[in-house]
């Protein structure tokens, strides 16, 4: 039966990665240049500036832990190395883009809330989530083999995945101080459709410089199974 | 097409898999739901007729700034808290306030009741999530279309 290897993803990426960041480079700066002369906020003025990078990469935290998740319950259940190698290369990657969401949104709310930090549904479950993040990333690299530290960390990914919607839906199930969901909500964006442009240009070059950002680590963790598996063999 | 057979042990995984998802699921549920009172962040004014004790409680109450109600007088800012219910709140506050507290805007008052007269101590500025540029605005205002302000 074809299965795909880590190898043969891992060469696929490699093929792909070159124009993959070339078209990040070409959307992203595209993207700084619209977000430069776009027109200010009626409301909040250039502060809501911030947003072009906060909303992306908020999505985009979540979309990767999504990803993660569901390649640890394929790799749970069908035993592919492909896709533990998947979840185990994404988790930095979904680390970063958390702490950056975090950072972003606290100098956000210090321009317009008045306080860099609240404990707030969307704020604490944004926090959790940055947590197993980084419990992720410790429970891979606290086993000596790969093999007990991919059941590990795949088990606390997929808890992790019920921490999902309560990102997603707090600001609609609790009274909190962020504001509701702008882009993916019940009757379509609310902002113009220049911000939405924008918007849609700077995550579509966040996205693509994390892809191959994974493609980069896929390759890296690729060879270091190798390795491992040669040297349990001549053991 | 090959139909793909699933394996006893594969579906042993994948039972196990659910049962997890299930209980962590609905733990984290049943934790949500009954701390609900406690995430929520803050009560509208509307809320506060339903609870009992609230002098001398800290609270934080949020809504809108009432039109026409945001006054400075003798070193203190006062105004009035009102929600969708057009129930209303008194609040004096004696720091500066955020930047982008206006009136019919959101607004988050975080103190305590006494005499009927919420004392604020902390005052955030609450913002929505609708986006756009002077210019829109004041297309929609020439249309008459503007619900804000």
């Amino acid at each position: 039966m074809f299965a795909i290897t880590p190898n043969i993803l891992s060469k696929f990426l490699n093929t792909l990665s070159k124009y993959v960041f070339l078209l990040s480079i070409l959307l992203l700066s595209v993207s700084i240049f619209l977000i430069i002369f776009l027109e200010n906020d009626y409301y909040q003025g250039i502060s809501f500036k911030i947003m072009f990078i906060h909303v992306p990469t908020a999505w985009l935290s979540l979309a990767i832990f999504l990803v993660m998740g569901v390649s640890s319950i394929i790799g749970l259940i069908f035993k592919s190395p492909t896709a533990f190698t998947v979840a185990r290369s994404l988790s930095p990657i979904g680390l970063i883009m958390s702490i950056i969401v975090l950072v972003t949104g606290s100098i956000w709310g210090n321009l317009t809330w008045g306080a860099y930090w609240v404990w707030d549904a969307r704020l604490t479950s944004m926090l959790i989530l940055a947590f197993i993040y980084l419990g992720h990333i410790l429970l891979l690299y606290s086993f000596e083999h790969f093999q007990k530290a991919d059941f590990a960390a795949s088990i606390l990914a997929i808890i992790g995945l019920v921490n999902l919607p309560i990102v997603k839906f707090s600001v609609d199930w609790w009274t909190t101080l962020h504001q509701g969901s702008s882009v993916l909500k019940i009757g379509g964006p609310s902002m113009t459709n220049d911000y939405l442009i924008t918007l849609l240009v700077s995550f579509f070059g966040i996205l693509m410089l994390s892809i191959f950002w994974f493609s980069n680590i896929f390759y890296i963790i690729t060879e270091k199974r190798k390795i491992e598996r040669y040297r349990l063999l001549n053991d | 097409m090959r139909i793909i057979k699933l394996n006893n042990q594969i579906k042993k995984r994948f039972i196990f898999l659910l049962i997890i998802l299930f209980c962590f699921s609905t733990s984290i549920f049943l934790i949500s739901y009954s701390l609900k009172d406690q995430i929520a962040y803050f009560v509208e004014p509307s809320d506060l007729k339903n609870m009992n004790d609230i002098e001398n409680k800290y609270l934080r109450v949020g809504g809108l700034v009432k039109a026409n109600s945001l006054k400075f007088t003798d070193g203190n800012w006062i105004f009035e808290v009102i929600d969708q219910n057009k129930n209303s709140v008194n609040v004096i506050f004696s720091k500066t306030l955020p930047n982008l507290v206006e009136e019919d805007k959101g607004i988050i008052v975080e103190g305590k009741f006494i005499d009927n007269i919420f004392i604020a101590e902390i005052v955030l500025a609450k913002h929505d999530e609708n986006y756009m540029p002077q210019s829109a605005v004041d297309k929609l205002k020439k249309e008459g279309k503007w619900r804000g302000d």
